[in-house]
């Protein structure tokens, strides 16, 4: 068939153009590729909650992106939660009244910001006025003043004690700049003026970008990486595979099997450490409904949850089962210890909890399924949201240990935000949920027992979601606030440790770790469990201790 | 000139609709944008820190008509809000920064498909019971199978993580500046590979299957008996008799491939966090952000209408059966 | 989806090409039950139907193959197959069997449900368009066109994103999205035959309009209803898969879609856990093959130009 020879030879003409392409920039592209591996001194990190970047260095901004609170701009102290400690940052020092109704920072005389200015009182002074306009909040501080260019005074307007903290993570911003903005909560500050060590804006892509040195940073002998690359992504997957294939050098959301698919690769250079001292993960129990406001139920339930099956297979093994103070390891200098050692009902313990539920009157059915009070059977949901997946497998854990007390249990998992209406407004049977976590206990248990955060059903709350107020919680919390004697405030702690244990507001389940992993191929003088300094996390206060102990590998 | 002036009258009314349509749907379902930020931040905030993001992202309590009004007109005026979750930045200039990527993606892919697809199926059907004909259409149409992320996955595994021939991830190097330089295109491109070859892949064989059918159909028309009792060549009649007629019905499947493509591709930019506007939707679905899932759909949605309406045009011009009815 | 889009399409384009006097050849074989009759003397139908009736069996006898809950957790996590578990096992120590298994059941279900309502719809709209003419069909043909014009992957995600998870919302979502399609085509088929003689003859007798949209003309498209359910019944399964895959759909159930999800989420492809991540894909693929092959039979054995046979 000579006829058709001609169209033949055409079609395999334009499949090998096409294949010639593909190989042609794969070649291409292999070279270029190695670039990003060399060390330059960037450090790589991925963000794995953003599909693309848009510029936004604004820190009152909900939408801020990545590094503003952390290399951009800083805050008066830092609170290492891995110590419970307050590094003193542009504030130098500072003094909490003793009826905890105010406080005075003295601030550093060496700090300018990146476009040569020194910061002042003034500065700290016009953030607060900004930061109570658009972001809201602060409702305690009836006034911030300028007592000198290095002084500032703030005055609560009731005692309140855990306020210092608050104040002082909230990052300063130049006043010369921001007055001159007539919408602050609209500037996206494109070329963000701050004090923090990576203040300049270079390489802005919809995928990543970079910061660069400040020239006027006050500590300079703490610059040694050359630079901060951020790179975008919509997913763990995506963010995972770019860590894992060795692209960037510091990743901190979840990697299910780090040992074997990250660590193993390169176990000279490949970290990882994931202390559990972020929120305890609970299973919130809605006691507006029954039977959940029996106290014996709650605890009932809680002692058929197997933690240890819940902390292995749930979350990989990273945490470890809750104690009945609820407090996590971030705490561990406030746990009192006589509590921790005596606690019941965290422990498993399947024929008490059926003891007990038996007791308080839910009899089982010949199904095997208890009934209430109310005839209907035993049977409730547990909520969780359908992005967290680690979640999802700890519910599943959960409904299947309720089996063995004759407990009905539904994983429901719709998206996070019905979930969260659903918390918020009160409307939920169960489910799992963070909780508050802050520099001391106080704000974990005004959001576990508080009768202060307690709104009706419908209304929507923003914490305390299981709706739970305890009298004596409440007045011990009252005094906690009132009080800056650390001696005062952990005897006020011991005890509202003991009221937790008696009344079982929530289950909780297992302190959540802080994720964080590294490789040391490019950068050294990571926190570690021997070295505390700071956690592994990316996107907290304690990240720009991190960034300024980094030194690139020669 | 009726025939268009009609389907222009179609789009429009299509246009209206998607419009209807795409403002409804988030609002008539549970959730708030607001609440979505806590779950994500995982921390818990005062009444009055949420009353001031309310403000801030103007998530008031309007009636809905009146939120309705305000959105077309608002469509009208070339405004398609402020992203919830880039704020304040508007949702045109988000979008803006990232139909590009999609465009490419999907333009190259769905020009490589149709090309090859077609050029396949004309042979297959030249060549009934060839090794072409007998070989390839089951091949790829078990290849075009497998879902999209799949062999997006496969591909990744295989070219990305084992032999590492092509990047993971990105249009492009991470900080290198756009430029029109040799190196910046063929960078663009290696990162292209993957993604565009898995479209490819899926899609291949709808087109050849099509072509080939169609092609089979027009040969044996008339004028292709008289063609060849000319003596005619048979490369000739092929591409210039048989195919060019065949093409037709190409042409219309061309402009709804097109919508396809640009929304199809949200599945392999997600695996391959491709910086397009299928990745971000996904992305803003997630953070519920109304205004700009809304700017993405909206912009999917005009492109596919646009592009039909200039598939409808040019068969206008190449089919005068059209012109006459 | 762009696959069984544009086969739908050229099943039509090309019945449009054939001269009328082909096209009664094929009513008289479609009506005389050769349709059925021709699939199964066709290979490429045994083919289809063979894979489609074995995974059909293994979803009703998957009880029985893997009893106990798929999704239980187990200590023997991420290990490669062996006698013990013969796919192996995910990164929580599910048995990597007992997932596609269970996986197929709703896969399955959720695919031919999604399938038949479509259709049903396609043809209702489809036919009362074609029979009823003026404004009827101009009205539905309308909205026909818009459901067909909105980008359906893009709708499927908003929509699947808001409503609350579950079975019955992918299926809604899958039909909502995925109806337009076989209405059209069936919509240009019906027309043509609601031009003959013999539908004339029923309208000039008097009988009753859904008998004659029903089994007058219906009965006459079977082979276009019948690759169109098909192409219904494939995208309905990978368009669940694809929601699943990126999280939109119930993430608790077991599904192919989840069960690839999950292998995603737990980094299969880092850890190099093939194993995970293959049988769900493959049993979509080779699901989605049968049923093309079937639909790829049914064109040929009603469309007899298209029959492979030698030419010249």
């Amino acid at each position: 068939m000579p006829k058709n020879k001609r169209s033949t030879s055409l079609a395999i003409l334009a499949a090998s153009a096409v294949l010639g392409a593909m190989a042609l920039t794969g070649c291409a592209g292999g070279h270029t590729a190695n670039v990003g591996k060399t060390s330059d001194g960037i450090l790589r990190i991925p963000r794995e909650d953003t599909a693309t970047f848009t510029s936004n260095f604004n820190p009152f901004s909900p939408t801020a992106l990545p590094m503003t609170d952390q290399a951009v701009f800083e805050p008066l102290l830092i609170v290492n939660p891995m110590t419970g400690k307050a590094v003193p940052w542009l504030g130098k020092s500072w003094t909490v009244d003793s009826n905890g109704k105010g406080v005075t920072f003295t601030l550093r005389s060496d700090v300018k910001w990146s476009d040569g200015q020194p910061m002042t009182a003034a500065d700290v002074v016009s953030t607060f006025t900004l930061a109570k306009k658009i972001q809201g909040g602060y409702s305690y501080l009836s006034k911030v003043s300028a007592v000198n260019p290095s002084t500032v005074r703030f005055d609560f307007n009731k005692a309140y004690s855990p306020g210092l903290y608050e104040i002082g993570a909230q990052v300063i911003v130049p006043e010369h700049v921001w007055s001159k903005v007539s919408d602050p909560a609209k500037f996206t500050n494109a070329n963000p003026v701050g004090t923090g060590p990576y203040t300049k804006v270079s390489h802005f892509q919809t995928q990543s970008y970079e910061l660069d040195k400040n020239p006027n940073y006050w500590q300079p002998q703490k610059q040694q990486i050359n630079g901060i690359e951020m790179l975008a992504f919509a997913g763990n997957s995506g963010a995972n595979l770019a860590f894992e294939n060795g692209d960037v050098d510091w990743s901190d959301q979840f990697i299910p099997s780090i040992q074997k698919s990250y660590v193993s690769k390169d176990p000279a250079h490949r970290k990882f450490w994931y202390p559990a001292t972020g929120g305890t993960i609970q299973w919130q129990l809605n006691t507006t409904k029954a039977p959940f406001n029996d106290v014996n139920v709650r605890k009932a339930l809680s002692m058929a949850v197997d933690r240890n099956q819940v902390a292995t297979l749930g979350e990989s093994g990273y945490t470890h089962p809750a104690d009945c103070t609820g407090l996590t390891d971030g705490y561990a200098s406030w746990k009192d210890a006589s509590i921790v050692n005596s606690c019941d009902w965290t422990k498993l313990n399947v024929a008490e909890a059926n003891k007990m539920l038996d007791a308080a009157g839910y009899p089982r059915g010949a199904n095997g399924i208890r009934s209430l009070k109310s005839g209907k059977p035993f049977a409730f949901s547990i909520s969780v949201g359908s992005a967290s997946s680690d979640w999802i497998s700890v519910a599943q854990v959960i409904a299947k240990n309720m089996q063995a007390i004759g407990v009905q249990l539904t994983v429901s998992s719709p998206d996070w935000s019905q979930v969260v209406d659903s918390y918020s407004k009160g409307t939920f049977d169960t489910g799992i949920v963070w909780t508050n976590a802050a520099t001391t206990p106080y704000e974990f248990y005004r959001g576990e027992m508080s009768q202060d955060s307690v709104v009706p059903v419908g209304t929507p709350a923003n914490e305390d979601y299981h709706r739970f107020g305890d009298a004596q919680a409440t007045a011990l919390l009252n005094q906690m606030a009132a009080t800056s004697d650390p001696a005062t405030q952990k005897t006020i702690v011991n005890e509202l440790q003991a009221r937790f244990k008696a009344t079982a507001p929530a289950i909780p389940l297992f302190p959540s770790p802080v994720w964080g992993a590294y490789s040391e191929q490019n950068f050294t003088g990571w926190p570690t469990a021997a070295d505390p300094y700071a956690t592994l996390s990316a996107r907290s206060s304690t990240t720009t201790l991190v960034l300024t102990s980094l030194k690139p590998v020669k | 000139m009726r025939f268009l002036l009609r389907r222009l009258g179609f789009y429009l009314i299509a246009f209206w609709a998607c419009i209807t349509l795409n403002f409804f749907l988030p609002r008539l379902m549970p959730g708030d944008p607001v609440s979505r930020m806590f779950a994500q931040v995982q921390t818990q905030m005062r009444p009055d820190q949420i009353a001031a993001l309310r403000q801030l992202f103007g998530l008031t309590d309007k009636p809905v008509w009146q939120q309705y009004l305000d959105y077309i007109g608002n469509i009208f005026r070339g405004n398609m809000g402020i992203s919830l979750s880039r704020f304040p930045t508007p949702v045109s200039s988000v979008i803006s920064s990232e139909i590009g990527w999609t465009l490419l993606l999907g333009a190259t892919s769905l020009v490589i498909a149709v090309v090859l697809g077609n050029l396949l199926g004309i042979m297959a059907a030249w060549r009934r019971g060839r090794f072409l004909d007998s070989v390839f259409p089951p091949l790829l149409v078990f290849v075009g199978s497998f879902p999209y992320f799949w062999l997006a996955m496969a591909a990744l595994y295989l070219f990305g993580i084992v032999l590492g021939w092509f990047p993971l991830n990105h249009a492009f190097t991470d900080g290198v500046e756009a430029s029109w330089s040799f190196s910046y295109v063929a960078d663009v491109a290696n990162h292209l590979v993957l993604p565009a070859l898995t479209i490819v892949l899926v899609s291949i064989g709808g087109w050849m299957l099509g072509m080939r059918n169609t092609m089979i159909a027009t040969t044996a028309e008339d004028y292709i008996t008289m063609a060849r009792a000319k003596g005619l060549r048979s490369g000739r009649i092929m591409f210039h008799y048989a195919a060019r007629n065949a093409m037709l019905p190409s042409i219309t499947s061309f402009g709804m491939s097109l919508g396809f493509v640009v929304g199809g591709a949200l599945l392999t930019e997600t695996v391959f966090a491709y910086p397009g506007i299928g990745y971000q939707l996904l992305n803003s679905v997630q953070a519920l952000d109304y205004p700009l899932t809304q700017g993405i759909f909206l912009t999917i949605t005009t492109a596919v209408l646009a592009a039909n309406f200039l598939v409808d045009i040019i068969y206008v011009r190449l089919d005068p059966r059209v012109r006459v009815s | 989806m762009s696959i069984s889009q544009s086969q739908r399409q050229t099943v039509t384009q090309g019945d449009d090409a054939t001269p009328p006097s082909a096209k009664r050849s094929i009513l008289a074989r479609v009506t005389g039950g050769g349709l059925v009759h021709g699939l199964l003397t066709n290979k490429k139908a045994l083919f289809g139907l063979t894979i489609l009736f074995l995974f059909v069996l293994l979803a009703v006898l998957a009880p029985l193959l893997s009893p106990g809950n798929p999704s239980n957790f187990t200590a023997d996590v991420s290990a490669a197959p062996s006698s013990d578990h013969w796919l192996g096992t995910t990164a929580k120590g599910q048995d990597v069997l007992a997932l596609t298994l269970w996986g197929s059941r709703s896969s399955l279900s959720v695919g031919f449900t999604v399938g038949l309502i479509a259709t049903f719809i396609g043809c209702l709209v489809g036919i009362a368009s074609a029979y009823f003419g003026k404004v009827t069909d101009e009205l539905l043909s309308l909205l026909t066109n818009i459901f067909l014009l909105i980008p359906g992957l893009p709708l499927l995600v908003v929509l699947a994103a808001f409503l609350p998870p579950g079975p019955a919302t992918v299926v809604i979502v899958l039909v909502i999205t995925g109806w337009a399609g076989s209405a059209r085509v069936l919509r240009s088929q019906a027309l043509s035959i609601r031009g003959k003689d013999f539908v004339a003859a029923a309208i000039v007798t008097g009988e009753k309009t859904w008998r004659i949209m029903f089994l007058e003309i219906m009965p006459n498209m079977a082979s276009i209803v019948m690759s169109t359910l098909l192409g219904c019944v494939i995208y309905g399964i990978g368009a669940q898969a694809g929601l699943e895959f990126l999280g939109l759909g119930d993430t608790s159930s077991v599904s192919w879609g989840t069960n690839l999800y999950w292998a995603n989420n737990d980094g299969a492809m880092m850890t190099g856990d093939w194993w995970v991540l293959i049988p769900s894909g493959l049993a979509i693929a080779l699901i989605a093959f049968a049923l093309a092959m079937i639909n790829y039979a049914v064109d040929e054995v009603t469309n007899p130009r298209l029959r492979a046979e030698k030419k010249d």
